[in-house]
This record gives C-alpha cells, structure tokens and sequence, in this order.
C-alpha cells in the first residue's frame, strides 16, 4: 500500500510538471510573437548619417557639385560657393529640407522629433532641432576630418 | 503533495529568472536580421557603387546598374531569396515610377516583386549615385534613397 501510494505521489508529481511545462510554452509562445521592432532602429539612423553626407548639394565649387561632407568642412573654414552664397547657408537649407523629408513628424506618426546637430573642435557649428525630445529615441554620430562630428538623434 | 509543490515552485522560479530577457533578445535579432539582409542587397555587386564612385563610399546604390538589373531582373528572382525589393528616393522627392526614359528625374525604382505572401519590409537609406553631366563636364550626383525589402513569409 506504501508503494502503491508512493508511485502515486510520482506519477501525480510528473503530472504536474509537464502540464506547468505545456502551460508556460503556450504563454511564451503568446509573450514572444508580441515581441515589435521599434519605430526607429539603430541601423537606420547609422545609415542615414553614412548616406546623408554623400549627398550631393547645389553649392559648386571649382571643379564639382560637393557633397554634403565637403560642405561640411567648407562651412568650417567659412568658404562660399561659385554662385556667391556662403557654404554655410547653402548646407543649413539643405539639411533642413532633407531632414524634412527624411524623418516626418507631423501629426499622428510614431516619430515625435530630431535633432541634427555638428561640431566643430568641440564647438557646437549647426544644430537643427524639431519637434518634442522624448525618453524613446535612437541617435548615431560620425566623426569626420578636422575634429568634425556629426550627431542624429531620432525620438519616438 | 508538499514536496511536488516545492519543485513546481522552484522549477517556475528558475525558468522565469532565464527567460526574462529572452524577449530582447528576440527582438534585437529580429532587428539584426532585418538590417543584416538590407545591408547585404545595398553592398552585393548588383547595386553598390563599387569603383565607380570613389573607393570609400558605404551604403551605395547605383542608379545606373539599377536600371540596368531591372531589364535583366527575370535572371535573378530566386537569387536573393526575398519577395521584392524597391528603391524610393528620399530627397529629392518624387512618386515617378522609374523607366528608361525618365530614370533620372522619377522617384521609385521597383526592381521586382513576387506574388507571394511577405511580411512588413525593412528599408535603410542609401545614397543612390549616378553620373551626371553639365557643359560638357561629368560628375557623381548622389541622392538620398530607401532600400526597401520585403521578405517572403514562409509561415
């Protein structure tokens, strides 16, 4: 009768554990499919800044259209372009409309703000901001020659 | 009784301390995935710049070779093993679907699609470059692009 009732308690204990095992795969299975990516990644905003700066602008130099990194760097030494306007106009307006563009925040989307911001030797050159900064937010930099760095952060 | 208790208690405990950041984790994998297949579509031979644009230039697309795929693209539908693949200029902004006649002026470049069921896309941004020339001089003109990709849903 011990035994009978030993085995029992066994049995009963194995039970147990594989209905609490099939119990807590079933919840996970629930947890994990719920798993979003965020609105932002990390990767996009890498991107951005990587590809950002490779586009080419409206100020001429000499012998080309520049990019975005060269008008950087001529903003720094305050050059102008062959049409007379100072480099530093020229990259302020252009960021600009590109960020417009890029990282949309009006009305009900998900991205709440941004802020694009250069510094030169430490000190801040250019800093365009939009809409509200948040707890939320995924931002990325590049370093470039002349102690130049390029910051983009993006709230959601 | 007791003693079963005791072990399903514990055996909860152990499992729900391991399985804490196992959502994470999930989650940055997927994120990993997602970035992982644009980035490798955006820097194959297909599409990047290669030497053509300079020899440092990352995130690359070429408009040119693009447009050229795009004629062939029959040849590579199975090869990336994705349901479509899309390329949406950014700035400046246009809904022109890309053809041989306005591809420098449009604005999407819908390389191929496949009818089959796909999950929601991933996209990075690219610089999309092409030759360009004015008075008889030529230079890289580079916008800023989308890669979209849609991956099949084989669920």
């Amino acid at each position: 009768m011990k035994h009978k009732k030993a085995q029992e308690e066994i049995v009963g204990f194995a039970l147990i554990m594989i209905i609490v095992a099939v119990i807590l795969l079933i919840f996970l299975g629930f947890y994990l499919s719920g798993s979003q990516r965020d609105t932002v990644e990390s990767y996009e905003v890498e991107s951005f800044i990587q590809s950002i700066l490779q586009y080419t602008t409206d100020c001429e130099d000499h012998l080309e259209y520049i990019p975005i990194q060269k008008l950087i760097a001529d903003c720094v030494d305050d050059e102008t372009c062959l049409d007379g306007r100072r480099a530093c106009d020229a990259l302020n307006s252009t960021l600009k409309n590109i960020l417009k563009e890029s990282w949309k925040i009006e009305g009900d989307r998900p991205l709440k703000g941004y802020e694009f911001t250069i510094f030169a030797e430490g000190e801040e050159m250019l800093i365009i901001k939009e809409g509200n900064s948040t707890n939320n937010y995924k931002g990325s930099d590049q370093f470039l020659a002349k102690k130049i760095e390029v910051f983009f952060t993006a709230y959601y | 009784m007791a003693i079963t208790l005791f072990f399903v208690l514990a055996g909860m405990f152990v499992l729900v301390i391991k399985f804490a950041g196992l959502k994470e984790s999930a989650t940055l994998l997927e994120e990993e995935n997602a970035m992982l297949l644009v980035t490798k579509l955006a820097n194959s031979p297909e599409f990047s710049c290669g030497e053509a644009f300079g020899s440092n230039r990352i995130n690359c697309v070429d408009f040119d070779k693009v447009m050229m795929l795009k004629e062939n693209i029959d040849k590579y539908s199975k090869f990336w093993g994705v349901a479509s693949i899309e390329i949406r200029k950014v700035f400046p902004k246009s809904q022109e679907i890309c053809t041989a006649i306005n591809y420098k002026d449009c604005g999407v470049i819908e390389v191929f699609s496949k009818d089959v069921n796909s999950l929601p896309p991933s996209s990075n941004f690219v610089s999309l470059c092409r030759k360009e020339s004015e008075d008889g001089k030529i230079y890289d003109k580079c916008e800023l692009a989308k890669l979209i990709v849609g991956s099949e849903d084989k669920r």
